[in-house]
Order: structure tokens, then sequence, then C-alpha cells
């Protein structure tokens, strides 16, 4: 089409002009729009000095932090909605499209059309900017049963972690023998979030499964891990009401969790609690004498066990019978009807199903329901 | 193509050729902006603003220099950065020269700057050979075409949300098919007047 | 933030978070050309390659460059890439580069392009920046195919210029004309969007239920 020397000419002129109009808006931009450094809060969790002058979005895409947004910060989809805690004027016309009256009164506005000028506080999903990477190293693995593990990994130095009790952490294996890709899978952490350095996950072995395979046959004490944690909203809502809890199997991580951190509040008493826990046969059970002392130790704990088809030559003081099926009768002889209640749930999505109907055929709704389902 | 006369060009523009109902330039923030009248107003008026603009510079820089140089070819290059810059300078002034004009036009300017409609005004303004005088008119009238599409289906907006639309229709889904009369209509124009 | 897999970078791209009828961006660029059905492909595959090599681009170059700055090298790299794509248009298919006419250039300022390269390709790895603007494009592709091939039988009684129709179909006037024009492709968006929105309200609601439970413990 043309010789090279004026390609190269011309890529150079459209180079040249690129690099004066920037060099034209940084000139503009240090003039009119220096405002120099302000204080950015962040859920009243972090503070960060940054420098003012730009939209909220790209202030916070600077700090690692990125607000959903489909359109790149153009205001055209409404995604990048945030709640601004100080204030930075009122709405602007780009904003009020997308917003509802509950998010006006709320001063939820758009990352990508407000303007930092001055300190500034913000509010954003917690997971958003708290969810890190974190390389752990396994401390210790403990058979709970033929099944399920015991894994607790140290946090690295310094790694700062804080969860709610009922959160979970995604944990992500390296490919190995014929698993070319590196994969992850989410697992609720069963420590107290009073322990700093240490997460605790209960991991069951399911039969094919890339993750649960590599933590029970590869993974040795001493070797490096990532978890990408915390993440999910599992979590005890503070009321007064009856917790009914159901987690069986490896379900019971969420619980063991709940239940450390409530202790070590010293709240554990203080509502009423139902715990129903479970398996197939008694080898399924794990962490009894554990839940039996809670429930001697605190009159308003109930412990609920329930085996279905017990082993032969086990031992099972009660009926067997299937925990949804003990979860009904109890709901029939000894949960007051009248008393307010809150669902807890953790399990496989069969289970969750059958719960929740049994909760609302005794008065539960669904807004009063809370479950982590396995996937 | 014969010569179109300004005033012939500034109605077909806006009529018969309007830049969003039948060209689809500008869709993204129309959808969202058409909930709300006044924002309607305001962002249709920084379109009307930013079309002339950057047709004025568009014109000399095709005229000047690509055709002359012989780099016609490196046409999207030139326009994008030189009308982005352009108005992304203009707002930092306003910002901090007038406030009241910010709030009314300025704000605006950042949800146009790489608008389809800007480009596709320059784009077309190149393809159709158009001299300066008719390069400003059309960029004025396709402005103007913009604006008056806004405005009529926010005013529009505001009764269909009192109305019962199927849930799967709210929001996106009514406001194209409102779109789409109003494209209806504004085809009804060409009887008056073809201008391509 | 969660890394994401490609596995879910393609689920949200084309079904969750299809680009076109979830949040309705970006059909400027192409709308106008959907009376045709070669013309909507080769305006697609333009966008899906475009915003796939610009958000690689962008992604390898996230850490080297300051935020202000960035911002012209993504106007420049998306145009880079579109500038490439009209020239190979002009040289092996002049007649659709003729058709297509200012709308080639238009994919510089589609809201999907733009979108993704500011969004997903600063916070990701190039790869599957790569992989997420590809997708994003392919997501946009079904659509407006789908669009173009409602379209394009109605209004000239061909798919794909392979007509479908006998000849009278358009000489007689049984055409629909108003297939032809820029109504239609506005009132069959909605269509497609309202079958859509209807269908994943079910869906949404109980995804939601599972999004905010998500996954813990169970399967592998």
């Amino acid at each position: 089409m043309f010789p090279l020397s004026t390609l190269a000419a011309q890529a150079l002129l459209i180079g040249g002009v690129s690099v004066l109009m920037a060099v034209m808006i940084s000139v503009i931009d240090s003039i009119v729009n220096n405002y120099g450094d302000v204080q950015l809060d962040i859920n009243g969790k972090k503070q960060v000095t940054v420098k003012g002058g730009s939209k909220l979005l790209g202030t916070l895409a600077d700090q690692g932090i990125f607000l959903p947004s489909a359109c790149g910060g153009r205001g055209s989809c409404g995604a990048c909605k945030c709640q601004v805690k100080s204030d930075v004027g009122p709405h602007l016309p780009t904003e009020v499209p997308y917003l509802t009256q509950q998010e006006l009164r709320e001063n939820v506005r758009l990352a990508c059309q407000v303007k930092v000028k001055a300190d500034i506080g913000i509010q954003i999903p917690e997971e958003l900017f708290n969810i890190k990477k974190l390389s752990c190293t396994v401390e210790s693995m403990t058979n709970l049963t033929y099944d399920i593990k015991e894994v607790r990994l140290k946090l690295p130095e310094g790694s700062d972690l804080t969860y709610t009790a009922g959160q979970y952490g995604q944990i992500e294996v390296p490919a190995y023998g014929g698993i070319r890709e590196p994969s992850a899978r989410a697992y609720s952490f069963a420590s107290a979030p009073q322990e700093k350095d240490t997460l605790e996950f209960l991991i069951r072995l399911v039969p094919g499964g890339t993750v649960t395979t590599y933590v029970h046959k590869f993974l040795k004490v001493g070797d490096k891990i990532n978890v990408v944690a915390p993440v999910g909203d599992f979590r005890v809502h503070d009321t007064q009401a009856a917790m009914i809890c159901v987690g069986g199997g490896s379900g019971m991580a969420p619980f063991r969790s709940i239940f450390r951190d409530m202790e070590a509040r010293g709240v554990l008493g203080e509502r009423d609690i139902w715990y129903f826990f479970g398996g197939h046969s008694v080898k399924d059970l794990y962490f009894m004498d554990w839940l039996k002392e809670l429930a001697a130790k605190y009159e308003r704990f109930h412990f609920i066990p329930a085996v279905s088809e017990p082993g032969p030559g086990e031992v099972w003081e009660g009926k067997p019978a299937r925990l949804i099926d003990v979860l009904a009768e109890r709901f029939k002889t000894e949960i007051p009807r009248e008393l307010a209640k809150e669902g807890y749930l953790c399990g496989s999505p069969g289970m969750l199903d059958a719960s929740m109907e049994i909760m609302r055929k005794n008065g539960m709704t669904d807004d009063k329901i809370y479950f982590d389902k396995f996937a | 193509m014969s010569y179109v006369d300004p005033i012939t060009l500034l109605f077909a523009s806006i009529f018969t050729s309007n830049i969003i109902l039948a060209n689809f330039l500008g869709t993204c923030s129309f959808i969202a902006i058409s909930k709300d009248l006044g924002s309607s107003n305001g962002l249709g008026i920084a379109v009307i603003v930013v079309l002339v603009l950057s047709s004025a510079i568009s014109w000399p820089i095709l005229h000047y220099i690509l055709i002359p140089w012989n780099m016609i070819y490196l046409d999207l290059f030139a326009y994008i950065i030189v009308v982005a810059a352009v108005v992304q300078a203009l707002e930092m002034i306003i910002e901090r020269v007038s406030p009241a004009l910010y709030m009314s036009l300025g704000i605006y300017l950042p949800l146009i700057v790489a608008n389809c409609a800007i480009l596709g005004v320059v784009l077309f303004m190149e393809i159709r050979n158009y001299d300066y005088v008719q390069a400003l008119i059309f960029g004025l009238g396709s402005g103007i075409g913009w604006w008056l599409a806004i405005i009529l289906a926010a005013a529009m907006r505001k009764k269909i949300d009192k109305s019962n639309v199927p849930a799967g229709l709210k929001g996106p889904g009514i406001t194209l098919i409102t779109m789409g009369l109003m494209a209806m209509a504004f085809v009804g124009f060409s009887g008056i007047l073809r201008v391509q | 933030m969660s890394i994401p897999t490609f596995r879910q970078v393609t689920k949200e791209n084309l079904s969750v978070n299809n680009p076109v009828l979830v949040q309705v961006l970006g059909i400027c660029s192409t709308l106008a050309v959907t009376n045709k059905v070669v013309n909507t492909l080769i305006m697609t595959v333009g966008v899906s390659l475009v915003t796939a090599f610009a958000s690689f681009t962008l992604s390898w170059i996230r850490n080297l460059i300051a935020r202000r700055v960035r911002m012209i090298f993504q106007v420049l790299a998306i145009t880079f890439y579109v500038v490439l794509f009209q020239l190979i248009l002009n040289a092996f298919a002049p007649e659709v580069a003729r058709s297509l006419g200012p709308y080639v250039g238009l994919i510089i300022t589609n809201c999907i392009v733009m979108g993704r390269t500011e969004t997903f390709a600063p916070a990701n790895r190039p790869l599957i920046s790569w992989w997420d603007g590809f997708t994003s494009g392919i997501g946009y592709m079904a659509v407006l195919v789908l669009l173009s091939l409602i379209r394009e039988p109605l209004a000239f009684g061909t798919i794909a210029d392979f007509p479908i129709f006998p000849p009278q179909y358009v000489s007689d006037g049984y055409n629909w004309t108003i297939a032809i024009m820029a109504p239609s492709a506005f009132f069959l968006v909605a269509i497609i969007m309202w079958v859509f929105k209807t269908n994943g309200l079910k869906k949404e609601e109980a995804l939601k239920a599972s999004k905010s439970a998500s996954a813990i413990g169970g399967a592998a």
C-alpha cells in the first residue's frame, strides 16, 4: 500500500499526537484538577491516602479494589453502586436514573460519577476489599471419620484475616495426576474467628472429587496451599430467636465455627439452640464429646444426633431415624410452636430442601431460614 | 451525491435520519438515562454541544491533515484521540470555572466522550463528503435529533412507569419498544424529505 | 477478589450476564446492520476479536502504566485492533466492508469493548482476559445473529443471501418493509429480551439464593 518509511512516519505522527494529547490532558489535569492528597476510608476499616481529582471508581481501582462495572465507568450501566458515608454533594442527574428511592435516601452513589475531592468515607460489600489470597501452610491433618478429615492451616505471617463464623474460603489445589488445571472449591471455616493465625476445615472425601481427592490423598503436613478468603454471607443473625440448626456430615463445619465463636464471646448460653447432626451409621459421627459437653454445660443448647442405619455391630442408643425425620419429630415434641425461630442449614441440596419444607410446615417463613448449600 | 442545502440537511438529520432512531447510535446511555426527564434534558444538551464541537474539530483534521498526507486509513485514531482529549479537557475546565455550568452540562461530558453517536456523526461526515458548513449543520441536527428523542422517550416513560408492564419487559424492554414506536413515527417524516 | 476460572467466565458471559440482554450494552454499533445475516456475523466477529485482543493487551500492560495514562492506552489499543480489522476486511471482503460503512469503526465505542477492557482486564491475567473478551463477544453475537436470522428472511426473503422464499416474495411486495427498517430491530431486541428475562426471572431467584449461600464442603 505505502512504502514502509511513510508508514513508519505516519505511525510516529499518530504516536506523537497521542503523546501531545496525553501531555495536554495531564497539564490541564494538574492545573485545574489538583485537589491534593485526600483520605479514603473504606468500611471504617481501612484508611488510605490517595490523590484527589479522580472518580471514585478509578481511585478504588488504583487501590486494587474493583467495584463491578459493565460499561467501564461511563455511567451507562449503573453497576458500580457504593454507599458514601461522607458528604460529597447532592446526587448528580447522571446517577439518579439508576438509583431506587431507598438507595437515594441511603446516599448510595455511582462510583464512576463521584469525584474524590476531599476526605471521603465509603461502604462497600465486605468481600470486595477483604478477600485475599493467602498462602497457607498445612499444620495438621486429623481423620475425624473414615472419610472426613480435619485440616488445620497456618496463615502466613501478618495476614490479618478477619471473618465471621459461617463464612467460607476457597481452597486451591495445583494440577496433579490426570487433572491438568489447578482447581478451587469452597469449604466453610470450622475454626473460630478469634483464632487469628489458623484456619480449620472439615473436608469429606467425595469419590471422584478433584479437590477432596487431592486433600485426602496427596496433601501432607508442611505443604503450601492457597486459600481465597473470606467469602459468603452465611452467619448468625443477631436476634433473640431460637436457632434451629441442621448440618449433618461435613455440614457441621460452619456450626463448629459458629458455636465456638459464640462460646468465645460468651453468648452461647443466651439463646435457645437446637443442633441436629447425623449420619448413616455411628462411624459417620464425630466431635460427639464436644457437642455433648456443650449440651451439658448450657441449658439452652440442645444437641440432637441421629443415625439412620447403624452398621452391623454398632451400638446406637436411640431409634434409627433419618436426620430430617428426627427434625420433624422434635418440632412436634419439644420445640415450642410459639417460640420465635430462625433456621440455619448446611448440607446437600436434597437435605436442605427437605429441612426447609419441614420448617415451613411448622410455621417458619423463608426469610428466617438461612442456608449454606453444598454445590 | 448531489449537494444538500443546509436547511434540508438540518431537518433530515433531526427527523428522517435521526441519529438514534434510524441509526441506533448512542443507545447505551439513552436507555438508562431516559428514565429521568431532567437528566435526559441535560444529557441531550451535552450531546448537542459535543456533536457540534467534534464536527468542528474533525473536519479540519480530515481535510487539512488526513487527506493531504494520504493517511485516511488512520482516521479513527485521529478522531477518537482528539475528540476524547478535547471533551475531557473541556469537562475539567468547566468544572473549575463554573460550578453551575458543570452541574448542568459538565457532568454529562464524560458519559459521551466515547459515545457511538459522536464517532458515528464524524464518520458519516467523512463518508458523505460534507463541506464545513454541512458538517457543522449535520452535527447540530444530529444533536438536536438525539435530544428530541431522549426527552420524548423520558416523557413517555413517566407514563409507562405507572402502567402494568409484564415483569420480563420492565425497564429496558419496554423502553426499546417505545423507541421502536418512535422510530416508526419518525420514519413517517421521510415522506416530507428524502436525504441520505 | 476471588480468581475467576475459565469456566465461570464462560458461563457468566454466555448466560447469566449476557451483555446485550441483561445490560443492554453495546447494541449501538451493530443494530443497524442486523437486517443482513452476513453483515451481522462479520460485525460481531469483529467485536469479539477486538474485545479479546484489546483485553489481552490491556491486561498485559496493566501493571506497567499509571491509570490516568491508561485511558489513552485503552483507546489506542482498541482503535489499533479496529483499524486492523477494518484493513483486513477492506482487503478480503471489500463488498461487505462497503455495506458496513462507518459501523466497523464504531466498534471502538462499543460499550462491551470499553467495559471489558476497563473493568475485567486491569484486574486479571492476560489469557483469561482474552477469553473473557472473546466470550463476551460471543454472547453478543448469539443475540444479534438471532435478530438477523429473523429480520433478513422477513425483509428480503433470504438467509445469508441464500433465497428461502420464492422470488415473488420480494418482487410482488409480500416482504415486510418494516423488517428492513430500524423500528423492527428495537421491537425484536425487546421481544428477545422479554423471553430471556421471563425465563431467567425464576432462575435468577434460585441463583440469588444459591449465591448467597454458595458452595461449601460438599461436592468437589
